[in-house]
């Protein structure tokens, strides 16, 4: 369960954390200009620059917890470490960089894999670490009030908010039955456990629609017309800020040029 | 499946996206249309979304740049119909990238195409294949479920081995297929069970607004059902 305490958690940082009070729309192109260029970048220097400079935001800037941030990184960096020395052994085909014996099994290793897979490695750090700045620093309804006034379809805003809604609901229904389940002895044993999640999964799909079906009508009675309307005090976009990004971008994307033919390998 | 954030390289993340984004404009129509005709069904659309949402968080992970997970988006593509469970998947997957850091925005188009396009699309055709068929209901929909489930995992083998072909394509592609088969393979099993149960459910206490809805996949299976009573 604890992973969905973990999309909780980060929702609630979203709305506290020290830049919850800037402008979204600042906070969504900063994010999501640095994820461009650390995707599109050949070598491994613009995502490390990308890496550090989003890392000292988030702890710095919007004053995230390290010990949270640490917890969100290890698990998808030790995926990723894995995944990569896997690229490293396995992926390369065109000349050798060495030889090593394993139990009497020779095994080449070739620079093209190793190469692969160090870039691809730092790559998804630059981008992770640019998806965390946005997941942590900008809340969600601020991000939907964004796809309303970029003209998305007003059915697919419509569909995120509920759908939004309804994860929350899912989230506490599920937490209040695996306490109950836990107190009558569930999940005490391998066959007790498989029966006990699948009944939690049977009857959490019923009582959240019972409970989704209840809150429709209740806002129906109200005069709900497929909008919901709210305050928009959304803070204005900083120019200032806006051009500085843009600026630091630029220079991101001539260093990405300059550095094309640098490999660690 | 959610192919990690960043681990796409240029041009295969934009690829994905292009050919993405036609099916789920073409589902977006058809939202528009269903839900104009009846706006009760909007909580059923939803809790359907955050369904998709909370199973494929269930994640264990696996060393190929991604996890594995069930989908849920199977059950949806046979109750809803491919194009609708396509739209439902992006805003699942872009919700996952957003409040869970599951999945990223630039492999978006890459993990909609594996588990709201694929998956869905193979789901549903053997799900009418199987009523046809007259196969029973509970076997069509295990079926239907649990293929749209592996189906979907062949996909993202797919395109991890396009993006990082080694000595051959078919290589990594085996590579890739063969690491996710290990825990997806009974993972696809008990979300076809799963879904089993969810499909009755749905049938007995939602059947009018479903059947009313027109979903195609749906009167098959009450026709069925009448006629097996």
């Amino acid at each position: 369960m604890s992973h969905f305490n973990l999309s909780a958690e980060i929702d609630r940082y979203a709305y506290t954390n020290a830049l919850s009070k800037n402008s979204p729309v600042t906070k969504l192109f900063f994010a999501l200009s640095l994820l461009l260029i650390s995707v599109l970048s050949p070598s491994p220097v613009v995502p490390i620059t990308v890496f550090l400079t989003t890392t000292v935001m988030i702890l710095l800037c919007a004053k995230i917890p390290w010990r949270f941030y640490l917890r969100l990184l290890w698990y998808p960096t030790v995926i990723v470490a894995l995944t990569c020395v896997i690229i490293a052994l396995f992926f390369g085909y065109l000349e050798p960089l060495t030889e090593v014996n394993l139990l009497g099994l020779r095994w080449t290793i070739f620079r093209d894999g190793v190469a692969t897979g160090f870039t691809t490695f730092f790559r998804v750090a630059g981008a992770l670490s640019s998806q965390f700045f946005l997941v942590l620093t900008t809340p969600m309804t601020s991000i939907l009030l964004i796809l309303r006034k970029a003209r998305v379809p007003k059915i697919i805003v419509e569909m995120s908010l509920l759908i939004y809604r309804y994860i929350f609901v899912f989230i506490e229904v599920m937490e209040t039955m695996h306490i109950a389940q836990e107190l009558r002895l569930g999940y005490s044993g391998l066959l007790k456990k498989l029966r006990s999640l699948s009944m939690l999964i049977g009857n959490l799909f019923i009582r959240t629609l019972d409970q989704g079906e209840r809150t429709f009508t209740a806002m129906s009675a109200r005069g709900y017309d497929g909008n919901i309307r709210v305050l928009e005090d959304v803070p204005k976009p900083n120019n200032a800020a806006l051009a500085g990004i843009m600026f630091f971008a630029v220079a991101l994307a001539i260093v990405a040029y300059l550095t094309v033919n640098i490999r660690i390998v | 499946m959610h192919i990690m954030e960043g681990f796409l390289p240029h041009p295969w993340w934009e690829i994905w996206f292009a050919v993405s984004i036609i099916v789920v404009i073409l589902g977006i129509y058809k939202l528009k249309k269903l839900t104009e005709k009846f706006p009760e069904a909007k909580p059923l659309l939803a809790v359907m979304g955050a369904f998709v949402f909370v199973l494929s968080a269930l994640k264990l992970p696996s060393v190929t740049g991604s996890c594995s997970h069930p989908t849920g988006s199977g059950l949806a593509a046979v109750v809803l119909g491919p194009a609708i469970a396509s739209v439902l998947s992006a805003i699942v997957l872009l919700f996952q990238a957003l409040l869970l850091a599951h999945g990223g925005l630039t492999t978006l188009g890459a993990n909609i195409f594996s588990m709201g396009i694929v998956g869905p699309v193979v789901g549903y055709v053997l799900w009418v294949v199987s009523k046809k068929a007259r196969l029973p209901t509970s076997v069509g929909v295990f079926i239907a479920v649990a293929l749209a489930d592996l189906s979907t995992y062949v996909t993202t083998s797919l395109q991890l081995a396009l993006a990082f072909p080694s000595t051959s394509f078919m290589d990594s592609f085996i590579t890739f297929g063969s690491i996710f088969a290990i825990t997806q393979i009974p993972l696809a099993i008990g979300e076809g069970i799963l879904a089993i149960f969810l499909f009755d459910f749905l049938v007995k206490y939602k059947g009018k607004l479903l059947s009313a809805m027109n979903v195609i996949g749906l009167r098959v299976g009450l026709q069925s059902q009448e006629a097996s009573k």
